[in-house]
C-alpha cells in the first residue's frame, strides 16, 4: 500500500550547515597534508615534446613533480597526464609542495612545449565528424505527418554549459599501510574507486572512497574526474596525504560539460486540431571518444500520447574535452524544443496552449507499448493554471502592456523526466544505546537525500532521530551507485523499506510473546541485547542479481525508465509571467508556478526547493548561461564565474510550487518517482513561449538575450 | 619570507607567520582549521568567502592575510554564542534556505550586517544587498524568507 | 605566484618616496581586489607591494564647500552611503552602488576603483596561468603580441575608441559617473602634488594599449574632487547588463540635466561599458542644449552619442542599447526634482 503524506521537517544536516561546520571533501583536516596545484595544456591538440620542471623544483617548498612519464601506459583514453593532447587545460603535470603558495608558484614554473596539430573546435566547423546513432521509432510517423491537416517545423539550439557548483573539483588522497583513502566530492564513490583502481594498477580492495558532502554536483561529479587518479599516485609516490582543488578555469576545461545541442523538430496535427505526428531530429557536441548518448528521445514521445513518432539522434565529434550530464541532461534541451515546438503549433492552430495539451493525455508509451505507471500531467496543467490566473491570459501576443510600455507575457510548457531505480545493498544497525546507524548508497549534494532517509526510517521504525548516523557517500559503508537522474529517493525508499521490514521481524522474534514498553532501543535494553543489525538489498522492477554485481563493482546498475511491464516518468508544469522591458529589452520572470507530479513527496521541504532550484536553472539557461569557444583558439573563453553568468539573487521573483502528491501504484512501494531532474524540464520553453506572447518574437535559441529582442 | 601577524579571531587574540600571497580563506583553513569560509570563484564575486574584518563584510578570497595585522577577524564560526544560534542561522534553518550548504556561511556573514543596516529591509533592499552572494542550488526565495524572518526576530529584541 | 616585498607607508609622501625606492614592479595596493584578482591570473606580477591603508586621513568624504571632495582610501561602499551624495549626486551613488558587490565596495577604495583595469576575456583568460588556463595574445599584456578579442568573440568589446590594437572595454562605473560630473584627481608623485582632470586620466588605446592611465611612474591618486553643480540632483546612473546585479556593463549611460520647465539647459552624458574608456558624450550633450526633454529627443541624443560607432563582429546591438540607454537615463533623471 502506498504510503500516507509525509509531514515538513527541517533538514537533518541544517545545524552544521549554518555553524560553517560541515566538512567537504577538502576540509578534511590531515597531518602532514601537501598541496597541488595542476599544469594545464596551453595548446587545443598535439602532443607534448617536453616538460621541464627544473624551474618549479627550485620553487622553495616543491616536493614533486608529476608528468605522463610517471604513469603506466594503459589503452583507451587515459585518466591521467598524457603525452597526447585533445584539449585545452587538459593535465601536463601536478606539482605538489609543503603550502599551497608553493604548488602556485612551481605550476607556474613549469614549461612544457609542444608539436600542435589542426583541431576541430566547433560542431559547425569543417572536420566535426556525424555519428549516428540507433533512431527511435514508433508507429509510421511519415504517414501520419503526410496525413496531417496543419503542421509546423522548426530548429531551436541549446548551448555548451557548465555546471558550476559552489564547491569546486577536489581530490584529496592518503596512502597509508597500503591502503589508499580519496576523499572528494563526487556522485558516484564506487565507480571512482573502481576506475581509479584500473587507473593506477591496484586492487579496488585497497581503495576507498568517502564523500560525505558535497556542495553541489549537477551531474558534473558523476564520471571519474581528471585529476583524481593523479594526485592518488602523487600521494602513493611520496607517502604523504596530498590536496587539489582545481581552480575554477581548471574545472570549466577539465570537468564535464552540457554539450551544445541542435534539435530540428516538425509537429502534425489532424482536422480536429489533434496533435497525430512527431518527428524529431537531434544531435550535440562530443569529443573524440566520449560517450555521451544523444538521448534526446526520452521525454518527448511520453508526453502527449502521440502514437507515430520518428526519432533521429547522431554525436557531432569535435575536439575538446567529454561532455557529461548536467542537470535534465537530455530533457532540458529536448522539452525546450518541443514544448516551444507545441506552442507554435498551437498558436498556429489558435488553440489556447493549456487547452491544447488538456487534450492530448497520455496513457502508453508508445517507444515500448506498454502502459505509463501515472501520468498526472494534467493535473498539474489544471492546477497551476488556476493558481496562475491563466484564464485572464489574452491569446494575443503584445496584449498585455503596463502604463510604461513594459511588456508582459504569460507562457506555459511541460516536462517529463524519466523515474529512475539502483538496486541497493544496505545496513541497518539499531542500537540498546539509542543509537541508529543506517548505511546505504546515496551521495548528500543538497538534494537532501539524508533528510528523506530520515523521514523514510522515522515512519517505519520508533528510532531515537537525534542519534541517528546516516552512512553513504562511502565505499566504506555500502557500495555506492550514482546518486543521479532522480533516483535517489526511489532507490533508498525501497532499502528503507526492506530493512525496516526485516528489522520488525528480527525484533518480534527476539521479544516473542512478550510486551514491552518504550521505542526499539528500549525493548533491546530491555532484552539485554546490544544491538540487532539486518542487512537488505532491493532491486529495481524487472532486475536480476546481476544487477547487484554491477552495483558492487561501480558499474552502471541502474534501471529505468523502460520496465518490462510498464514505463516510469515524472511530469511537470511551469507557468511563467514575464516582464519585458519596453526600450531596452531586459526580461524579467517575476513570477513563476510550478506543480509537479513526481508521485508521492517524501519531503516536502526539500523537494519543494528541488523545485525552485530547478526553476532557477531554467531561468539561467533559458536567458543567461553559455560556455562560449574562440574558434582560432580552442578551450573556453568565458572559464569564470563572472563571465559565464548564472542567476543572482536579484534576477528571481516568486516560485510557487505545488505537488500532485498521488502516489505511483506501479513503480515501487512508497509510490515516488523522482524530482531534482524534472523540476528544471519545460521551464525554458515556458520563458521562450512567455516572450512569444508578450513580443510577437520567437526566439529558438538559448540563451536568449537583449540582442535577440532589439 | 612569512611575516608575522596578529589580529582578533572571533574575539580571540592570535598571531601567526603567512605567507605573501596568502589569502584570509587559506589562513583560516591552513592555520586554524577553521573551514567555514571558502573559496569558489576565486574573484570576490560569489561570497562564500565572506568574513567579516573590523565589522565589515569583505572576500575572503581576494584579501591578502598579510594586510591583517592589528585588524578584528570575525567567522561563521565566531557567530553562535556556544550551543544558541545566532538569530540569523536560526532563521536560515527554519526556512530552508540552502541545500548543499557550501554557500551558506558567506550567506549567513552578509545577513548579519544586511539586517544591521537595514532593520526592516525590503525584498529589494535583500536581493542587492546580497548581490556578491550565489547559490548555485538556488535557494534564493528561500534565503529572502530567511532574512526577512532574521531581520523580525532581532527587531522584536532590540 | 611571484614573492614580493612589502611596505606599509603611513603617509603619502613617505608611500611615494617607498615606491621611488623600489622601483618599476612596485605597485600601491589599497582594496587589492584588482590587483590581487589580476595577480592571480598571472598578468600582475609585483615585486614590491606598497601598502597604502595604513595612511591615516586619507578617506574623508566631505561634502561643504563648493565641490565634493573624496579621499583616495575612503571605501566605495562609505560614499555610496554618503547622505549628500545620495541626495545631492544620485549619479554618483547610483555608479557606486551598481558597482560589484557590497563585499568588495567594502574593499575597494573610490581612488583605486580609477584604475581597475579592463574585463576584456582575452586580456584576463589569456596569460597560460594554472588560474586562468586560455592562451590568447593581447597586447595590452603584451605589447605587440597582437589583439584576439579582433575577429573573436567580441559580444563585449567596445564600439567607441577601439583601435587596431585593442577593443577592450573601460570596465568602471564609478569613473563614468565622474567623467559625466566633470570631477577632477589630485595624484601625489616623485615630482610633487598636481590635479587632472578625470578626461585626463584616461587614455585611448591607440597603438600603445598597454598605457592605460596618464600617471607618471609612482604617482598615486590621493582625492577626487568634484564640482558642485544644480544638475546633480537631477541625475542618475543607468546600467544594463545580463543579469540584474553583479555584471558589468552592455551599456550604462550616467546622466545629470539643468533645466528651465521642460527645456534642458545644461546635460552632462557619459557612457560606460561601450567604449575603451569612460566617454564624455558631448555631441549629445551639445544637441539637448535649449531643446525640451521628450522621449523623441531623448532617443536622438542617444543615437547621436553612438554617432561615431563601429561595431565589431558581434557587438553591434550596442550601438542600438547604448542609445536606448543614455534616452532612458535622460528621462529617469528629468523625472527627478532639481
Amino acid at each position: 500500500m502506498p504510503a500516507a503524506p509525509f509531514p515538513e521537517r527541517e533538514r537533518i544536516d541544517a545545524r552544521d550547515k549554518v555553524l560553517g561546520a560541515t566538512a567537504y571533501a577538502a576540509d578534511i583536516p590531515l597531518p602532514g597534508l601537501l598541496y597541488a596545484m595542476m599544469v594545464p595544456a596551453t595548446t587545443p591538440k598535439g602532443r607534448v615534446e617536453t616538460v621541464a620542471v627544473e624551474g618549479a623544483m627550485q620553487v622553495r617548498g616543491v616536493v614533486r613533480v608529476l608528468t605522463a612519464f610517471d604513469f603506466p601506459a594503459l589503452p583507451g583514453p587515459p585518466p591521467t597526464p598524457a603525452t597526447e593532447i585533445a584539449y585545452r587545460g587538459q593535465p601536463v603535470a601536478l606539482v605538489v609542495a609543503e603550502t599551497l603558495e608553493a604548488a602556485i608558484e612551481g605550476a607556474e614554473a613549469v614549461r612544457a612545449t609542444y608539436a600542435g596539430q589542426a583541431f576541430v573546435p566547433l560542431i559547425d566547423s569543417p572536420g566535426a565528424a556525424r555519428e549516428l546513432v540507433q533512431p527511435k521509432k514508433a508507429g509510421n510517423a511519415q504517414a501520419a505527418m503526410a496525413g496531417a491537416a496543419t503542421t509546423i517545423e522548426a530548429s531551436y539550439v541549446s548551448p555548451a554549459q557548465h555546471h558550476n557548483p559552489m564547491e569546486m573539483l577536489s581530490t584529496t588522497a592518503v596512502w597509508r599501510d597500503g591502503k589508499l583513502t580519496i576523499y572528494e566530492g563526487t556522485q558516484s564513490a564506487s565507480l571512482v574507486r573502481a576506475n581509479v583502481a584500473i587507473a593506477l594498477h591496484l586492487d579496488p580492495a585497497v581503495v576507498e572512497v568517502k564523500s560525505a558532502q558535497v556542495g553541489g554536483a549537477f551531474g558534473q561529479k558523476i564520471p571519474l574526474q581528471r585529476q583524481t587518479p593523479i594526485v592518488a599516485l602523487a600521494a602513493i609516490l611520496i607517502g604523504r596525504p596530498v590536496k587539489l582543488v582545481l581552480p575554477r578555469a581548471q574545472i570549466f576545461h577539465n570537468a564535464v560539460f552540457r554539450p551544445k545541442s541542435r534539435h530540428q523538430v516538425a509537429l502534425g496535427a489532424d482536422a480536429g486540431g489533434k496533435l497525430t505526428a512527431i518527428r524529431y531530429d537531434a544531435d550535440h557536441q562530443q569529443s573524440r571518444k566520449g560517450t555521451l548518448e544523444p538521448g534526446y528521445h526520452e521525454s518527448p514521445p511520453r508526453m502527449y500520447g502521440v502514437a507515430d513518432y520518428d526519432g533521429t539522434a547522431a554525436h557531432v565529434r569535435i575536439d575538446t574535452q567529454d561532455p557529461g550530464a548536467m542537470r535534465a541532461p537530455y530533457p532540458h534541451p529536448a522539452q525546450f524544443a518541443f514544448e516551444s515546438a507545441v506552442d507554435e503549433l498551437a498558436h498556429k492552430l489558435g488553440r489556447d496552449p493549456v487547452a491544447f495539451r488538456l487534450a492530448h493525455q497520455a496513457t502508453t508509451d508508445p517507444i515500448s507499448g506498454n502502459p505509463l505507471s501515472s501520468c498526472f500531467l494534467n493535473d498539474c496543467l489544471t492546477e497551476g493554471a488556476r493558481r496562475f490566473g491563466w484564464e485572464r491570459r489574452p491569446i494575443a501576443q503584445g496584449a498585455m502592456v503596463e502604463p510604461d510600455g513594459t511588456l508582459v507575457g504569460w507562457g506555459v510548457a511541460a516536462g517529463g523526466y524519466p523515474a529512475n531505480v539502483s538496486p541497493t545493498i544496505a545496513t541497518l544497525r539499531v542500537s540498546a544505546d539509542g543509537r541508529t546507524r543506517f548505511a546505504v548508497a546515496g551521495h548528500e549534494m543538497g538534494q537532501g537525500i539524508r533528510t528523506v532517509i530520515a523521514q523514510l526510517l522515522q515512519r517505519e521504525l520508533d528510532v531515537d532521530p537525534a542519534r541517528l548516523e546516516i552512512a553513504i557517500g562511502d565505499t566504506a559503508a555500502a557500495p555506492q551507485h550514482t546518486t543521479a537522474s532522480s533516483r535517489g529517493t526511489v532507490s533508498v525508499g525501497a532499502a528503507v523499506t526492506a530493512a525496516a521490514a526485516k528489522m520488525r521481524a528480527a525484533m518480534a522474534e527476539l521479544i516473542g510473546q512478550r510486551s514491552i514498553a518504550g521505542n526499539i532501543h528500549r525493548q533491546l535494553a530491555t532484552v539485554r541485547r546490544p544491538f540487532l543489525q539486518v542487512e537488505v538489498s532491493t532491486l529495481g522492477p524487472g532486475q536480476d542479481a546481476g544487477a547487484l554485481d554491477r552495483l558492487r563493482a561501480g558499474a552502471r546498475a541502474a534501471a529505468g525508465p523502460e520496465y518490462p511491464q510498464f514505463t516510469s516518468f515524472s511530469y511537470i508544469a511551469h507557468f511563467v509571467e514575464v516582464r519585458v522591458e519596453p526600450s531596452t529589452r531586459r526580461v524579467r520572470v517575476p513570477r513563476v508556478v510550478s506543480i509537479a507530479d513526481c508521485g508521492r513527496v517524501v519531503s516536502p521541504r526539500t523537494a519543494a526547493s528541488q523545485v525552485r532550484g530547478g526553476v532557477v536553472w531554467a531561468i539561467g539557461a533559458a536567458l543567461r548561461e553559455e560556455t562560449e569557444v574562440d574558434p582560432r583558439f580552442g578551450g573556453w573563453l568565458n572559464a569564470d564565474l563572472a563571465d559565464y553568468v548564472v542567476p543572482v539573487n536579484a534576477d528571481i521573483g516568486d516560485i510557487d510550487v505545488g505537488f500532485v502528491d498521488r502516489p505511483d501504484p506501479l513503480f515501487n512501494a512508497v509510490g515516488s518517482k523522482g524530482l531534482g531532474e524534472v523540476a528544471m524540464v519545460g521551464a525554458a520553453a515556458a520563458i521562450a513561449n512567455a516572450v512569444f506572447h508578450a513580443t510577437g518574437t520567437r526566439v529558438r535559441k538559448m540563451p536568449l538575450r537583449i540582442e535577440d529582442l532589439l | 619570507m612569512p611575516r608575522k601577524i596578529r589580529f582578533k579571531l572571533n574575539g580571540r587574540a592570535v598571531s601567526t607567520d603567512v605567507m605573501p600571497h596568502e589569502t584570509i580563506v587559506d589562513m583560516l583553513t591552513q592555520h586554524f582549521d577553521l573551514t567555514g569560509a571558502r573559496e569558489s570563484c576565486g574573484q570576490g564575486l560569489c561570497g562564500c568567502c565572506t568574513v567579516h574584518v573590523d565589522e565589515k563584510p569583505v572576500s575572503g578570497c581576494l584579501s591578502l592575510a598579510w594586510f591583517l595585522d592589528g585588524a578584528n577577524v570575525r567567522t561563521i564560526e565566531g557567530l553562535a554564542d556556544g550551543d544558541n544560534l545566532d538569530p540569523v542561522q536560526q532563521a536560515f534553518i527554519e526556512t530552508g534556505a540552502f541545500q548543499c550548504g557550501f554557500c551558506t556561511p558567506g550567506f549567513i556573514m552578509m545577513t548579519k550586517k544586511l539586517i544591521e543596516q537595514h532593520p526592516k529591509p525590503t525584498d529589494d533592499e535583500i536581493r542587492h544587498y546580497l548581490t556578491g552572494n550565489l547559490c548555485r542550488c538556488s535557494a534564493y526565495p528561500e534565503i529572502i524568507e530567511a532574512v526577512k524572518l532574521a531581520a523580525s526576530r532581532v527587531g522584536l529584541r532590540n | 605566484m611571484k614573492p614580493f616585498t612589502y611596505a606599509r607607508p603611513n603617509s603619502a609622501a613617505e608611500a611615494v618616496k617607498a615606491f621611488a625606492a623600489a622601483g618599476r614592479d612596485a605597485r600601491y595596493i589599497a582594496g587589492g581586489t584588482t590587483l590581487y584578482d589580476l595577480m592571480k591570473l598571472g598578468i600582475e606580477r609585483p615585486e614590491h607591494l606598497i601598502d597604502v591603508t595604513a595612511i591615516r586621513g586619507l578617506d574623508r568624504i566631505e561634502t561643504g564647500g563648493d565641490r565634493l571632495r573624496f579621499e583616495a582610501l575612503a571605501p566605495m561602499s562609505a560614499v555610496a552611503a554618503d547622505p549628500v551624495v545620495g541626495r545631492d549626486y544620485p549619479v554618483l551613488a547610483e555608479a557606486l552602488a551598481k558597482a560589484a558587490s557590497q563585499q568588495l565596495r567594502n574593499m575597494a577604495t573610490v581612488g583605486g576603483n580609477l584604475l581597475q583595469r579592463t574585463r576584456c576575456l582575452y586580456f584576463r583568460n589569456g596569460a597560460g596561468n594554472p588560474s586562468s588556463v586560455g592562451v590568447y595574445p593581447c597586447n595590452k599584456r603584451e605589447p605587440g603580441a597582437g589583439c584576439a578579442a579582433i575577429g573573436g568573440l567580441d559580444r563585449g568589446q567596445a564600439v567607441l575608441g577601439q583601435s587596431e590594437a585593442c577593443t577592450a572595454v573601460s570596465p568602471g562605473d564609478w569613473p563614468v559617473a565622474l567623467t559625466a560630473m566633470d570631477a577632477a584627481v589630485e595624484v601625489l608623485g616623485p615630482s610633487g602634488a598636481r590635479a587632472i582632470p578625470i578626461a585626463e586620466l584616461y587614455r585611448l588605446p591607440g597603438a600603445t594599449p598597454h598605457l592605460e592611465f596618464m600617471l607618471a611612474p609612482g604617482e598615486m591618486i590621493t582625492a577626487i574632487t568634484v564640482p558642485k553643480t544644480p544638475a546633480g540632483r537631477r541625475s542618475t546612473y543607468h546600467k544594463i547588463r545580463d543579469r540584474e546585479s553583479y555584471a558589468f556593463a552592455l551599456a550604462s549611460a550616467a546622466v545629470a540635466l539643468e533645466m528651465e520647465g521642460e527645456r534642458v539647459t545644461r546635460a552632462h552624458i557619459a557612457l560606460g561599458g561601450v567604449a575603451t574608456r569612460p566617454w564624455r558624450a558631448t555631441e549629445a550633450e551639445q544637441m539637448l542644449a535649449g531643446q525640451p526633454l521628450t522621449a523623441a529627443v531623448s532617443l536622438a541624443a542617444g543615437r547621436a552619442a553612438f554617432a561615431g560607432a563601429r561595431p565589431g563582429r558581434h557587438n553591434g546591438f550596442k550601438i542600438e542599447l547604448g542609445a536606448r540607454t543614455v534616452a532612458d537615463a535622460l528621462m529617469i533623471a528629468a523625472r527627478r526634482s532639481a
